[in-house]
């Protein structure tokens, strides 16, 4: 592997990327989507008071985020994560382009890493647009009080912010997991439909199997349950250990997946 | 220009299950010629260009390009090598112009402006460059995928098919390009179903059926070996095709409209045609004329228009 072939990978799939309407459309919904939430919370008389958090997004709009980030990782990241790298390498399929990038000066492992990391690129890209557009969009819509912790404890505004912001962060590793799983499921079928559907089913499964009273062990080992691991972040003391525990169940999917991945791109014949 | 071969592939086996695709195939193209690749749809000569550029990976053999040992398909094709395998494929949302460009991005180049505009305009696609591919003829893709492989300015340039897709003129256009492809030095290596195309570019030939090489050399070569043709009527053609089959060193096939193809040598005429007068089969013409690579090509795939098992 050459770090100049990766480079150039990388600057030609975001090329791609940015030169497709599916990419803007999914930018764009992050972008405006909290503030539709936002303001519809600000219009309507009821509040989503079954969700964490949903009690108080008309008097802090910090809590707007977190409603937001609830709602995501439950939801929207496995989508989200999955809408690129599900299709990043599947696309080379259903263009058969696959002999076109193959028969030029870069090794399938500089375009196996160069596609990985567009596709962690774009995960990336999508939580922070979602994280600063909900954080934006509350205090702007609602306000910038003070927030009341899980605990009851007040957050003052700077505060607030930092576990806001930790919050968010802390989903990255579980999104980075469901996108390894999705670049493994694009590269398994050569399907953009399975690498982009099969990461949002697996992620239903999951919080299925999460809410029945199953063996503690199989939840343990379920990804999605690290996307809740930011509960801890907003109790007083904050506890970590979901968090860790969370980001290295997510580390295990991602060495897995993408070593699983990468075995079959490199051995691959290409054909049409 | 380099002094050994540009391509020297040597017992090329691959299997796809237990189909055997290739079968300890071996291909020699040289700088300076444009070799033809023959074979019947389905004899393996795609899979051997898959194998020379790294597509495949082939399960016995080695294969040099430039010198060079090419081990797996993980690693880059050298740069010099270059391929149109079947037909080329692009990104439909990008140009030409953007397409090529990205290509360029993958060898290395970033500053590709001069490059494209001359791969464009060798290819005649100048004018449609900065039009989405999705809009593109069949023909128009083969061209781009033709400016695709002109931009790693080759020295083993392959090409499957080239002018497949393409009219008459531009199929003229794409032979006059590999001739001085070839003729500045590099080896082109060119698989096509037109015997007039490769009888009129190749100097040397290999002739692939089933995985296996049933003829490598030059096309004169090729004549040579497979016996003089003659054209052959009779009054009872029937009589003399079945009398042909039992007759040692020639062969012989019907012509539609009347009359035989007979490839042999004369000895073995000779016994043929006194074999005929013996069974009462009288001979009303017997011409000699010089053979197609089109019916030397058919006679040694054993190739009348269905294939046996």
């Amino acid at each position: 592997m050459r770090v100049r072939g990766v480079i150039a990978v990388v600057g030609v799939e975001w090329f791609k990327l940015a030169a497709q309407l599916k990419t803007r459309v999914v930018l764009g919904a992050c972008v405006a989507g909290p503030f539709l939430f936002a303001a519809t919370i600000r219009l309507q008389n009821s509040l989503p008071e079954d969700t964490l958090f949903g009690r108080a997004v008309k008097e802090s709009g910090f809590a707007v985020s977190l409603v937001i980030l609830g709602f995501a990782a439950l939801w929207a990241c496995p989508a989200l994560t999955s809408a690129i790298g599900g299709d990043v390498f599947a696309a080379e399929d259903r263009h058969r382009t696959w002999k076109t990038v193959l028969t030029r000066s870069c090794s399938r492992a500089d375009v196996f890493v160069g596609k990985v990391l567009t596709a962690l690129g774009f995960s990336s890209l999508a939580v922070t647009l979602l994280a600063v557009s909900s954080v934006a969009a509350g205090l702007l819509l609602i306000g910038s009080q003070p927030l009341i912790g899980l605990s009851g404890v007040l957050l003052e505004r700077d505060q607030a912010l930092m576990r806001v912001a930790l919050a968010w962060v802390s989903v990255l590793p579980p999104a980075f997991g469901f996108t390894a799983l999705a670049v493994l499921l694009s590269v398994a079928t050569r399907s953009s439909a399975a690498g982009i559907g099969l990461p949002v089913v697996a992620g239903l499964i999951m919080q299925l199997l999460a809410l029945v009273d199953g063996p503690e062990p199989v939840r343990q080992i379920l990804i999605s349950s690290a996307f809740g691991a930011w509960h801890g972040l907003l109790t007083a003391p904050p506890f970590y250990r979901p968090l860790v525990y969370g980001t290295v169940v997510s580390g295990i999917y991602f060495v897995v997946c993408l070593a699983i991945s990468y075995a079959i791109v490199r051995r691959r014949d290409i054909g049409e | 220009m380099m002094d050994g071969p540009a391509l020297e592939a040597r017992g090329v086996t691959k299997r796809y299950g237990s189909r055997d695709a290739l079968c300890g195939v071996d291909l020699v193209a040289r700088p300076g010629e444009v070799h033809g690749l023959l074979g019947p749809n389905g004899a393996g000569k795609t899979t051997l260009m898959r194998v020379v550029l790294g597509l495949v990976q082939r399960d016995a053999g080695t294969v040099q390009v430039l010198g060079r040992d090419l081990h797996s398909t993980a690693g880059p094709i050298p740069s010099g090598v270059a391929g149109l395998v079947e037909t080329p494929a692009f990104y439909p949302y990008l140009s030409g112009r953007d397409n090529l460009g990205l290509l360029a991005r993958l060898d290395g180049v970033r500053k590709s402006g001069d490059r494209l505009h001359r791969v464009l305009a060798q290819t005649g696609l100048e004018p449609h460059a900065d039009v989405d591919v999705s809009a593109y003829s069949a023909g128009m893709r083969q061209r781009l995928g033709l400016a695709a492989a002109l931009l790693r300015a080759p020295r083993l340039l392959v090409l499957d098919e080239p002018t497949s897709a393409l009219d008459p003129g531009s199929a003229r256009d794409v032979r006059a390009l590999a001739r001085t492809i070839a003729d500045e030095g590099a080896a082109v290596v060119l698989s096509s179903h037109d015997m007039a195309e490769v009888e009129g570019l190749c100097s040397n030939l290999t002739v692939i059926d089933r995985g296996r090489v049933v003829f490598s050399g030059a096309v004169d070569e090729l004549r040579r070996t497979t016996g003089i043709l003659h054209r052959l009527h009779t009054s009872d053609d029937g009589a003399a095709l079945q009398l042909a089959s039992g007759s040692p060193g020639l062969r012989a096939t019907a012509v539609a409209g009347g009359g035989l193809e007979v490839s042999a040598d004369r000895d073995a005429l000779d016994a043929y045609v006194i074999g005929l007068g013996a069974a009462g089969v009288a001979v009303r013409a017997l011409q000699s004329s010089g053979r197609s690579l089109e019916s030397l090509f058919l006679e040694l795939t054993g190739y009348n228009g269905a294939r046996p098992s």
